[in-house]
């Protein structure tokens, strides 16, 4: 089993070719309607997923976003990439320890699905030939490109598919790996420490939208399958093992046909005007619209179509409605849609269908038969071939049929965009500033105090930068971590109000409980009945007492004890365990630490109490003991 | 690392490659090692035949520009095309509602047009349409409107529709306006219309498709597809999504004699005036020339201090007519002092007429006829290319 990824990270900032700002925007200020239409040179070899798009004639219908101007609608040409895209690019692929590109070359990539207004995609190698380790297995990284997000679809009708402008032209990083992944495991593992890595580019927008895997797939025996849009990292197992199901059952399919006998012609019978199908709704609707019901033989299928594993009658009806013909009823399924058993035995009869013959019945408008016919021809074909080559969409927990794999010769140069040069100077600038890799970063927070779960956390997140200038700053990295694991765990993430909560705690304005309740509840009671509330709008903290506000100043102190009180239950607690003390000397510390906070926390900072309690140990200590 | 793929360029930096994925690699000339060939590849042959066609017979003529290109998906060149089968090839609608006789007159950028080139056009319109039947021409956008309107002037009583149709977005890409844009104008040419024309997008959707006067038209935008624009007067009519005509004003040939008007005078000056515009930039502008445009500002005016010398010229025998920058609107100049002067100095106002169709219309008149008679009809409507109503 071969599989291979390809992940594509939206990148922060505007957008690969205009100013616009690179960002879901559900705005509407008008639409326009387009065609595509694609020709080819003088070879008669257009390619083949493209005609089959093209096939379908669809009118598109764009929205025009606030963040979306003419280079989006397709009038006017693309401007010049960003340094700061172009540098996220390079370091992503440097980080994947990929060969960086003497020159950036864009391509024309022809998608004629209508999901780019100009109908294709603008595409560049930025890095090539790279390797990524996973525990301690390296994956290949074929290519690093640049490349231009596509439309956001909004809505698809018979004909007519409507998308917005908005998502379309947001830099896309697409990291392809070479097929070096052997099971689903394997490939979400890889998928995740890949997004984990480019994380610390700090160059990913945060949407959850934002990372999307393709999966190339292909089984012993079988054709390469491209399987698009697996939007979540748990997504990919599933689908892949739904796929490698699909897969497998395909290659029984063809070790079967190939024993039962070659294919044969399929010939369509007019069933409509006849006897039969009085009983189902579904036949005497679409007889109502005018469809006419036609019959044939599916020579060698019976059992193939729908039994056990095997699956064909769908990947034959997915075939019909991709090109907008329904589906298709096969003898497997039957009886069934108020089609009764005497009438199945009556079809296979006057079909004249063998014992291992099946048969189908479509319901198409007269001028649609030989293209159904036609379909369901060439698919039967590759049954006999085993997997076709194909580019399959992501479902829930499996696939499903979009179009035949595309070829790789709907490429050409980008003439609006001259080559990029990616001098000596740039890189090595960019390569300064490349980030510590993601275990190495752990470790680096590890040995500030900071627990590796929080650490690793911190990372994904990516407000590891962040937790380590806490730390630095107030002295507490277990404190820190979890309060800011709870920050970055809510909506607003405001990094400077927990700055300054913290900042206050170590002033020791307010205690060192109330710091997570003031950031999330915005107040914290007293053990003595007072509150304090935070006030994020003015950065600033209140102290109700007695139904007055007031403002808690930089001296302020939230203890009801006096510091005589502190200073009684220290020595108390000296008294009381003298004999450690003598023992171990300064190594008391901690314990007596915990002592005097069982009865004064809440009351003064931690620090102003070990400051306190250091000095009474030393003095005891330097009395000799007594 | 080794590097696999079809070369396709090598300038003095750099080399260019196709991968086998289809992406273009450039390569550094000095950060290549070694090359090794590998095999040779060949260029598939040709498979162009002719295409037969149905309904009314329309000439294709191409001149070169965005609408005539394809891709080679093989190296990824995109090529003019070069060849009448070629463009059928390209546009394969086509035949499906017209039996198309195609042909090249010119395969260079609009940009590149000389005034000789008009007259070569006009001359391969005339013998195509003189069988009755209509004639489109491709054309780049950049100067479109001067060729439209040179036409209309040396083409005098067409014998059938003289339609010209280009392209804001190259034919190889699959969003062009071309294929929408040629339907449109080979519909166009198979009616019954007296008039060289020009169709193209109306809006930036393909749902809709102005047609407009040869000598109305301007260029309003550098990039949209709906660039083009019938100024100071309606269009001829539009098409709609379901490429039925609906006209606003329609001229039916009649039976007067076609007449080839073979002569463009190629000296005549087309100024734009501006601020600090002094005598020496007028004499550079107007030595050696017959006849001379001027694009004034406002109503038509050009500053007082400049109007003894142009009435210099004037009076030594040259034609100087006055259209605005503006486009939109008619030159007056009975208004401001300004404006009788320069009357007083010879310059003759030019109504709504655009600048650009002044100035083929001016280099039209001195090739063909004499200089009073010239002199006589720059100011008189002969195709539409100035009216004395209008509405925006």
């Amino acid at each position: 089993m071969k599989i291979g990824l390809e992940i594509h990270f939206q990148v922060k900032g505007r957008k690969l070719f205009c100013s616009c700002p690179g960002q879901e925007d559900r705005s509407n200020l008008g639409t326009f309607e387009r065609r595509l239409t694609v020709v080819s040179g003088e070879n008669q070899d257009r390619d083949l997923a493209a005609i089959e798009e093209a096939m379908k004639g669809r009118v598109f219908q764009y929205i025009i976003s606030e963040n979306s101007c003419l280079v989006e609608m397709d009038e006017e040409p693309p401007h010049l990439p960003g340094e700061e895209t172009l540098s996220a690019a390079i370091l992503a692929a440097m980080m994947l320890d990929c060969k960086i590109v003497d020159n950036i070359h864009f391509m024309r990539k022809i998608v004629v699905d209508g999901s780019n207004t100009s109908g294709f995609q603008r595409t560049g190698i930025v890095g090539l030939s790279g390797k990524f380790t996973h525990g301690g297995k390296s994956v290949g990284i074929a290519t690093v490109t640049l490349e231009e997000e596509a439309c956001r679809k909004i809505a698809e009708e018979k004909g007519r598919v409507t998308y917005s402008l908005d998502r379309l032209g947001i830099p896309l990083i697409e990291i392809s790996t070479e097929p070096d992944i052997s099971s689903p495991r394997e490939a979400r593992e890889v998928a995740e420490a890949i997004g984990l890595t480019l994380r610390r580019g700090r160059m990913i927008r945060r949407e959850v939208s934002s990372i999307r895997q393709d999966l190339n797939i292909s089984l012993k025996g079988g054709n390469r399958v491209e399987i698009k849009g697996v939007q979540s990292l748990s997504q990919i197992e599933k689908v892949l093992e739904g796929e490698i199901e699909r897969q497998n059952s395909l290659v029984s399919i063809a070790n079967l046909l190939r024993k039962r006998g070659k294919q044969e012609k399929i010939v369509p019978l007019d069933f409509t005007e006849g006897d039969l199908f009085s009983g189902s709704a579904l036949i005497l609707k679409s007889r109502g619209e005018g469809k006419r019901i036609f019959c044939f033989r599916l020579p060698h299928l019976r059992g193939l179509l729908r039994s056990g594993n095997f699956r064909l009658g769908s990947e034959i009806a997915e075939r019909l409605r991709a090109q907008g013909i329904g589906g298709l009823i096969h003898s497997d399924e039957l009886p069934n849609y108020g089609i009764s058993q005497e009438e199945k035995e009556s079809l296979f009869s006057r079909l004249k269908c063998g014992e291992d013959d099946a048969f189908g019945i479509i319901a198409v408008r007269e001028e649609e038969v030989d293209k159904a016919m036609g379909i369901i021809e060439r698919r039967v074909a590759q049954a006999y071939e085993g997997v076709p080559a194909e580019t399959r969409a992501a479902t829930e927990n499996g696939t499903r049929f979009m179009r035949p794999l595309p070829g790789s010769s709907r490429m050409y140069p980008e003439t609006d965009i001259p080559v990029i040069e990616v001098n000596e100077k740039f890189i090595e600038k960019i390569r300064r500033e490349m980030p510590a890799g993601v275990e190495e970063r752990i470790e680096q927070l590890v040995s500030l105090g900071i627990p590796t779960q929080e650490a690793a956390a911190s990372v994904r997140k990516e407000y590891d930068d962040i937790l380590e200038e806490f730390t630095r700053e107030f002295n507490n990295p277990k404190l820190c971590a979890r309060f800011l694991s709870t920050v970055f765990s809510t909506e607003e993430r405001d990094v400077e109000a927990a700055r300054y909560i913290m900042r206050r705690m170590a002033m020791g304005n307010i205690p060192l409980d109330s710091v997570e309740p003031l950031y999330i509840q915005r107040e914290f009671s007293l053990p003595d009945g007072r509150k304090i509330i935070f006030e994020r709008e003015g950065m600033r903290l209140l102290l109700e007492e007695g139904g007055e506000k007031r403002e808690i100043g930089n001296d302020f102190r939230y203890s009801t004890m006096s510091i005589e009180d502190l200073e009684a239950i220290i020595d108390k607690v000296v008294m009381e365990n003298s004999q450690t003390v003598r023992e171990r000397g300064e190594n008391s510390f901690k314990l007596l630490m915990g002592k005097v906070m069982k009865e004064a926390r809440g009351q003064f900072s931690g620090r102003d109490i070990s400051a306190l309690l250091k000095k009474k140990i030393d003095s005891f200590i330097r009395k000799g003991g007594s | 690392m080794e590097i696999e793929g079809t070369f396709l360029t090598k300038d003095s930096r750099v080399t260019v490659i196709k991968l086998k994925n289809g992406y273009n690699l450039s390569l550094n000339n000095l950060s290549i090692e070694s090359m090794a060939l590998i095999s040779k590849h060949s260029e598939r042959a040709g498979k162009i035949g002719g295409i037969e066609g149905k309904g009314k017979t329309v000439h294709l003529i191409g001149t070169g520009g965005t609408i005539a290109s394809y891709v080679d998906y093989e190296t990824g060149a995109v090529k003019p095309l070069t060849t009448a089968q070629e463009m059928l090839y390209a546009h394969p609608a086509l035949a499906e509602i017209a039996n198309i006789d195609a042909d090249i007159a010119l395969n260079i950028f609009s940009e590149d047009m000389k005034i000789g080139d008009w007259v070569e056009i006009a001359r391969k319109i005339y013998d195509k349409i003189g069988d009755g039947e209509g004639a489109v021409i491709t054309h780049g956008t950049d100067t479109l409107s001067y060729t439209t309107s040179a036409i209309s002037f040396l083409i005098e009583n067409p014998s059938a529709p003289i339609v010209f149709t280009a392209s804001q977005r190259s034919s190889d890409r699959p969003s062009s306006d071309a294929y929408l844009n040629l339907l449109g104008a080979v519909k166009v040419a198979q009616t019954r219309l007296s008039k060289v024309a020009i169709v193209m997008h109306s809006s930036v959707g393909d749902d809709r498709l102005e047609i407009i006067s040869g000598v109305r038209a301007r260029k309003m935008h550098t990039s949209r597809r709906d660039a083009f624009r019938s100024i100071n007067t309606s269009s001829l009519g539009f098409i709609d999504r379901n490429m039925e005509i609906h006209w606003n004003d329609y001229s039916e040939i009649g039976n007067e004699t076609m007449k080839l008007y073979e002569k463009m005078d190629e000296r005549v000056a087309l100024i734009y005036y501006h601020p600090g515009m002094g005598e020496e930039e007028i004499h550079r502008m107007l030595e050696n020339k017959n006849g001379a445009i001027i694009m004034g500002t406002g109503l038509g005016h050009i500053s007082n201090a400049l109007i003894p010398v142009i009435g210099e010229y004037v009076s030594r025998g040259m034609i100087v007519g006055m259209t605005s920058q503006c486009l939109y609107g008619t030159v007056n100049m009975q208004v401001y002092s300004t404006g009788r002067n320069l009357l007083r100095a010879g310059v003759i106002p030019l109504g709504d007429m655009l600048p650009e169709v002044a100035f083929t219309k001016l280099s039209f008149l001195l090739g063909n006829f004499d200089h009073d008679t010239a002199r006589r009809m720059i100011a008189v409507n002969l195709r539409g290319e100035m009216s004395e109503r209008r509405r925006e």
